[in-house]
């Protein structure tokens, strides 16, 4: 008898409990079908006509159909990206805000811009990865890199070589560059790829790191070409021209190093709203429109997420921040942010 | 030849086409006089509007807001002293006093009619000579941009008011706005004491509406119980000998929008302001002094602005270079459609440059059309009583300032310009020199420096390269030319030049 209410009673607390987790399950389960249940917030993170904004406008279409709901698209340029970074973060982390962003935020830390990049976040898809080359005018008559470090060396402080502002893709590579050779070369910094590819057609620079994304249009058209590709292994339809290793192989220990464009979320958002938009943006990404437009941009697809993607933004961060600091361009040191060397 | 034409004319056969071209003006024009609702920005969400459309389709009704849009900003500036959009920073000088005295509808008529011929200009260097005006636009060195940007601010002199020490301090005080943020060289924080709100820096457009809008609702409440001015409207439509009066000027001033426009770092803005003063530099006999109602002070900054829209397609459609914000995004447009904006452009899809010029000129048409509906009753806003129309423009003003970054902030930094401008113009000092030091100081500051680093910092390089190259020279003889004109040693000279001449 008293077994039998014993047994009774906790088969009731079981069975409440059980009850209890199934209405927990439900309700979470529920959550996770109800996101999301309004709108969208999308900041991107350069403005209007940068390729951040290319990649956020050609893919936001299509994520919209897998989500359900609009993406209500903003740029919110400034601060080489720390506008937009802090901004999104000061959003509650509840999936609603989702940040476009590309490479710089990694090495805002070590320039001493902003203390928040990538490690506050979490990567819900890194969409695709960006190829560097080394262009110059095609009427010049240099044909490898080396070249240019020659003739640099010959002529120290007269050839101009173009970048951007620190913390942008010229500017990175720029250092490896000269970190590498130690060359006395000029540097002129422009607001950007586009404007220094300008100034290099129009000879006012002689030589520059750029996205092939800025870049494809000019080299097809024999204006400008390309004298190596910044990778240690080939590049799919850049295979005609040298690797930066082949002639300095010092540069495998920066390489694989891109930019890249990415979507972020607050730490802290819950899990079944990260889960819904991986879900929907790896399919968007996957869409072939939207994969071709990636190709015709000259860039690598990745369409990484989760654990691989938190993997991805460590190493590019490693490089980058290390990278500033043995060219000196670093105001803060890694080893104080807690970032190892790769 | 023939399909050359063909292509022009596609915009023109195709009922749908021409309707959307139509549509995107029609709502240009009311998107543009809004300040704060930019054209680039109206632009960048119909990209994803018309993602799943024709590209030409999409094509059509950009353009139609571009060029729609561009227009419009004068609106605002005429009727209230707010300009709708940069460019029409120079419209306001002479619109708005036009406005106070009854002739907001006239006004209206003649800015449209140059702004179709600047249009019209515009649109016919880029059909005949876009190749060349391309690479004369690469040729600008940083030395170059900064010999512009200096020239620009040389126009304080023309904007200072009453006193011209007011105006050197406004202009140095727009310089040091202009400077606040991250400097986009080094990457360190100027005036941003550490917060990273201010190292974005302060969007101009937000200066320009609280110091144009605001203070102007602030002013106007000092004229509380003035009689309203009866607007003239019985004749809005410029007479034709009026048209022709102005032609001159207009094709001057559009020449400048069109170079200035094609040139990758300056739009339409800065067109219009150099416009501005080559018609007070240029015109003699204005029919107002300039500042109180001259139409030419209207005529050359609407004639250039509208001229520059061709001039910004030049590098876009030849080299897939943005000539300004607007075409940077029209850019992007074409990316996402699978189009490959490039020198290669012209290659592989021909039809894409007649199709554009067809369509900027049907665009300009439209412009024209829409522009002189309606003025008889856009006139009459200035009539509206001043306890409506103070608190409409102070919520067009409020709107305007979030519309730009979706920043609460910039609301704060517009109403405390607004007050500041609004002191500034009770003590004499101008506001234009203050926007004028926003726009150009943050040139004028990077391509001094750039110019420097090329040249190793060595300024006898610099000033070698000054005498040397060609387009350097000639800017920097134009200066001279502005710079010492204005002093007694150059009255001297020419009145020594005509005795020599008389003897």
């Amino acid at each position: 008898m008293r077994t039998t209410k014993k047994t009774s009673l906790t088969t009731l607390l079981k069975g409440a409990a059980a009850a209890l987790l199934a209405g927990s399950l439900s309700l979470s389960s529920a959550f996770a079908a109800d996101f999301p249940d309004k709108d969208l917030q999308g900041v991107i993170m350069w403005g209007a006509g940068g390729a951040t904004d290319n990649v956020a406008r050609a893919l936001t279409p299509h994520v919209e159909k897998y989500l359900g709901k609009k993406i209500v698209l903003t740029n919110k340029s400034g601060g080489a990206g720390a506008i937009s970074t802090n901004y999104v973060f000061s959003r509650p982390a509840n999936g609603y805000t989702v940040l476009y962003g590309a490479e710089n935020p990694q090495i805002h830390g070590v320039l001493g811009l902003s203390k928040l990049d990538y490690s506050s976040f979490i990567p819900v898809n890194i969409i695709a990865s960006g190829t560097t080359v080394i262009v110059t005018r095609a009427d010049k008559e240099w044909k490898t890199v080396k070249d240019i470090v020659d003739d640099v060396k010959a002529h120290p402080d007269t050839i101009k070589m173009g970048t951007a502002g620190p913390g942008s893709l010229p500017f990175v590579v720029s250092s490896m560059l000269k970190t590498t050779t130690e060359m006395p070369v000029l540097t002129v910094p422009f607001d950007g790829e586009g404007p220094g590819m300008t100034a290099l057609e129009g000879g006012h620079i002689d030589f520059m790191a750029v996205g092939l994304t800025a870049a494809r249009e000019q080299l097809k058209a024999g204006r400008l070409k390309a004298l190596a590709v910044v990778s240690d292994t080939a590049v799919p339809g850049m295979e005609n021209v040298p690797l930066i290793t082949e002639d300095f192989p010092a540069f495998k220990k920066f390489l694989p190093w891109g930019p890249f464009y990415g979507i972020f979320v607050k730490q802290g958002t819950p899990e079944e709203a990260v889960k819904a938009l991986t879900d929907a943006f790896a399919k968007a990404v996957a869409e072939p429109q939207f994969q071709d437009f990636i190709k015709d941009f000259g860039a690598t697809p990745l369409n990484i997420h989760g654990d691989e993607a938190v993997q991805y933004l460590k190493h590019n961060q490693s490089v980058s921040a290390w990278l500033l600091q043995d060219a000196g361009a670093a105001k803060i040191s890694p080893e104080e942010l807690g970032i190892p060397r790769p | 030849m023939s399909t050359d034409l063909s292509y022009f004319l596609m915009p023109w056969l195709d009922p749908s086409l021409m309707m959307l071209t139509a549509l995107g003006t029609f709502a240009g024009i009311y998107i543009g006089a809004i300040p704060g609702l930019s054209v680039t920005m109206a632009v960048s969400i119909l990209i994803s509007f018309t993602f799943s459309w024709e590209v030409n389709d999409a094509l059509a009704l950009m353009v139609g807001v571009y060029m729609g849009g561009v227009y419009g900003g004068s609106r605002t500036a005429i009727l209230l002293n707010i300009p709708g959009a940069p460019s029409a920073i120079a419209t306001s000088f002479d619109g708005f006093p036009l406005a106070k005295l009854g002739e907001a509808g006239k006004a209206i008529g003649v800015t449209t009619v140059v702004s179709f011929i600047g249009g019209m200009v515009g649109i016919v260097v880029l059909a005949l000579a876009a190749p060349m005006v391309a690479d004369f636009a690469l040729m600008f060195a940083p030395r170059d941009y900064l010999l512009l940007a200096v020239m620009g601010l040389l126009l304080v002199g023309s904007m200072s008011g009453e006193s011209l020490a007011k105006g050197l301090f406004s202009g140095a005080l727009g310089i040091t706005i202009g400077m606040v943020g991250m400097d986009p060289l080094t990457a360190e924080g100027r005036f941003t004491f550490d917060s990273v709100t201010l190292l974005g820096g302060i969007p101009y457009v937000v200066v320009m509406i609280g110091m144009f809008g605001i203070s102007e609702a602030i002013s106007q409440l000092h004229h509380l119980k003035d009689v309203v001015i009866r607007q003239d409207v019985s004749k809005i439509l410029p007479s034709w000998s009026t048209v022709v009066k102005y032609i001159p000027l207009s094709i001057r001033t559009s020449f400048i929008g069109v170079i200035i426009g094609a040139l990758p770092g300056t739009g339409g803005d800065i067109a219009a302001l150099f416009a501005y003063d080559h018609a007070k530099r240029s015109v003699k006999k204005p029919s107002r002094p300039f500042g109180q109602g001259a139409y030419e002070g209207l005529v050359a900054p609407e004639a250039a602005n509208n001229a520059a829209v061709g001039g910004a397609y030049i590098p876009m459609l030849t080299l897939g270079i943005p000539g300004d914000a607007v075409t940077a995004v029209m850019i992007g447009a074409l990316y996402i459609h699978g189009l490959k904006p490039g020198p290669m452009l012209m290659i592989e899809t021909p039809h894409l440059f007649w199709f554009s010029v067809g369509n900027l000129t049907l665009a300009n048409i439209f412009m024209l059309i829409f522009g002189l509906m309606g003025i008889r009753l856009f006139a009459k806003i200035v009539e509206i009583p001043k306890g409506v129309l103070i608190p409409l423009i102070v919520l067009l003003s409020v709107v305007g300032a979030y519309a730009i970054n979706n920043n609460v902030v910039d609301i704060y930094w517009m109403l405390g310009f607004g007050i500041f401008g609004y002191l500034l113009k009770m003590y004499g000092f101008q506001i234009g020199p203050v926007i004028l030091g926003v726009i150009l100081g943050p040139l004028m500051d990077v391509s001094y420096r750039r110019a420097m680093m090329s040249v190793n910092n060595t300024p006898d390089a610099f000033f070698m390269d000054l005498l040397t190259n060609p387009i350097s020279l000639v800017l920097t003889l134009a200066i001279l030319f502005m710079l010492i004109g204005q002093t007694p040693l150059w009255t001297k000279l020419k009145a020594g030049l005509a005795k020599a001449k008389a003897a």
